[in-house]
């Protein structure tokens, strides 16, 4: 609504000319040269003058402006608007039969455009004022233009960020898609991510940008899995060594892929993707991999997703195994089934998983290797 | 507009062609603006002030003369007024007043031709 109005506006130009001099000869001589032109609007004296332009102010694309006029001269209508800073946006022209030095000095100083000398030649006041007029025309148009195109910039700017965003999700929700879950691991891994990020002093230190750059990385986790086989992603039941170890590099397949992406790299999420990618399976204790980064030589981020990752599984079924129950997930993990986390993450971990719950209310089952 | 009437408003100082201009070349509006001068009072208001000693009034009616003369190109009478509002804002109270006599008869001689218009 607001939005078409500025619209209509901006097409609508001022067309009024207003004509402000006491003597009705001047008045029908500057009517007739510019009435071909403009809607013209004659006022008899300053005040009359000043009205009109306080009144008809979006309208009026020029003022002609005599000096010696009764009730108001024409540089005491000039000191009120320049007060308004009106000349600004509407040219003012001063006409007039003798204009003394001080007169026209303060005159420009109050910000007139013109200073024409009566008696007026046609041809010569209608080139000056209106080329003025077009000057305003063509730099209001622009300004126009300029924030039209603004906007529109930065609506463009949104889709693509929005777009940006939505092909990431597709790209992990197809791999997701792939070993028969919905994509659901892949929302609710950015959640508890999100999650534990905002809500313990995991996050301290990260500004909120960072905190939803980390949570969309912690999308991409699982990228690679796009290079295993179905037969070793799909497989029901335990893999064999062999098969454990090409599983296992989803990892570096996942930070392969998004290296290759040139335009993941502007992307403020593109490091952490890549970390998290290559290094969501490594153990607090040195026996993940595929580094074998041991304690803090793992990132907070990959050793939330590594966790979350590992929480989602359990409590979800998969193609390998039903889905636990809340304890008997809770107590794997304390226990280390799955392997070692940093106890002041496990710590953080269980002061909100109680919240957590709440990302599974919605969704049913999910199936998904970790 | 005939020869003979362009003639005669020439004899009297009026630029014909220079006033046509002003009005976009409009023969009717110069005409209208023109039969108006006779009727003006401006010029016994400058006599009146003059005499009455009123300077404010005097300069003001001498102003509204020039342009008025200016706008119809009565030559002799704008350049006459233009001289005498200098003479009058410069404070020369004398000499704007000696310039009645030469100033009145450029008056009358122009009020004569725009009456024989008809």
């Amino acid at each position: 609504m607001e939005l078409d109005c500025r619209g209509r506006n901006a097409r609508q130009e001022p067309d009024t000319m207003l004509i402000v001099d006491d003597d009705e000869l001047n008045r029908a001589i500057l009517e007739n040269i510019f009435s071909p032109f403009y809607a013209i609007e004659p006022c008899e004296n300053g005040k009359e003058g000043l009205d009109a332009i306080l009144r008809l102010r979006g309208r009026v694309c020029a003022v002609l402006l005599d000096v010696v006029m009764p009730e108001m001269d024409g540089i005491q209508v000039l000191r009120v608007l320049a007060q308004e800073r009106l000349p600004e946006q509407i040219p003012v022209f001063l006409i007039t039969a003798e204009a003394s030095g001080d007169t026209m000095r303060e005159a420009y100083q109050l910000g007139v455009m013109d200073v024409i000398s009566k008696p007026v030649i046609p041809y010569v006041v209608e080139r000056r004022v209106n080329s003025v007029v077009e000057l305003f025309q063509a730099r209001r148009r622009l300004g126009n233009v300029v924030e039209r195109q603004q906007s529109a910039l930065l609506r463009q700017a949104e889709q693509i960020i929005g777009l940006s965003r939505g092909m990431i999700e597709s790209l992990s929700t197809a791999i997701e898609f792939r070993n028969g879950e919905s994509g659901e691991h892949v929302r609710r891994i950015h959640d508890i991510t999100k999650y534990m990020l905002e809500h313990t002093e995991l996050g301290d230190g990260l500004s909120p940008e960072d905190i939803d750059a980390i949570s969309l990385a912690a999308i991409m986790h699982d990228v690679g899995k796009i290079a295993i086989p179905d037969a070793i992603l799909n497989k029901p039941g335990r893999l064999t060594a062999e098969e454990f170890e090409i599983m296992k590099t989803h990892t570096l397949q996942g930070a392969r892929l998004l290296e290759r992406i040139p335009q993941m790299r502007e992307l403020s999420a593109y490091r952490y993707a890549c970390d998290i990618a290559r290094h969501h399976h490594e153990r607090w204790d040195g026996r993940g991999y595929p580094d074998g980064l041991k304690g803090e030589e793992i990132s907070v981020w990959a050793q939330i997703v590594s966790l979350a990752d590992v929480y989602d599984a359990l409590v979800s079924k998969r193609v390998y195994k039903d889905a636990y129950g809340r304890e008997k997930a809770l107590g794997m993990i304390r226990d280390g089934a799955c392997g070692t986390f940093n106890p002041s993450l496990l710590e953080c971990f269980f002061r909100v998983e109680q919240e957590l719950r709440y990302l599974y209310e919605t969704p049913k089952e999910e199936k998904k290797d970790g | 507009m005939d020869d003979a009437i362009r003639a005669s408003l020439a004899a009297a100082g009026i630029d014909v062609d220079e006033a046509l201009e002003r009005f976009m070349g409009s023969e009717a509006m110069l005409i209208r603006f023109l039969k108006k001068f006779p009727a003006d009072q401006g010029f016994s208001a400058l006599a009146a002030a003059l005499e009455a000693g009123d300077r404010e009034g005097a300069v003001g009616a001498a102003h509204t003369l020039k342009g008025l003369c200016g706008n119809l190109s009565i030559k002799p009478l704008f350049a006459g007024f233009d001289r005498q509002v200098g003479l009058m804002r410069a404070g020369e109270w004398d000499a704007a007043a000696d310039m009645m006599p030469q100033l009145t008869q450029d008056y009358n001689r122009a009020v004569e031709a725009i009456l024989a218009l008809g």
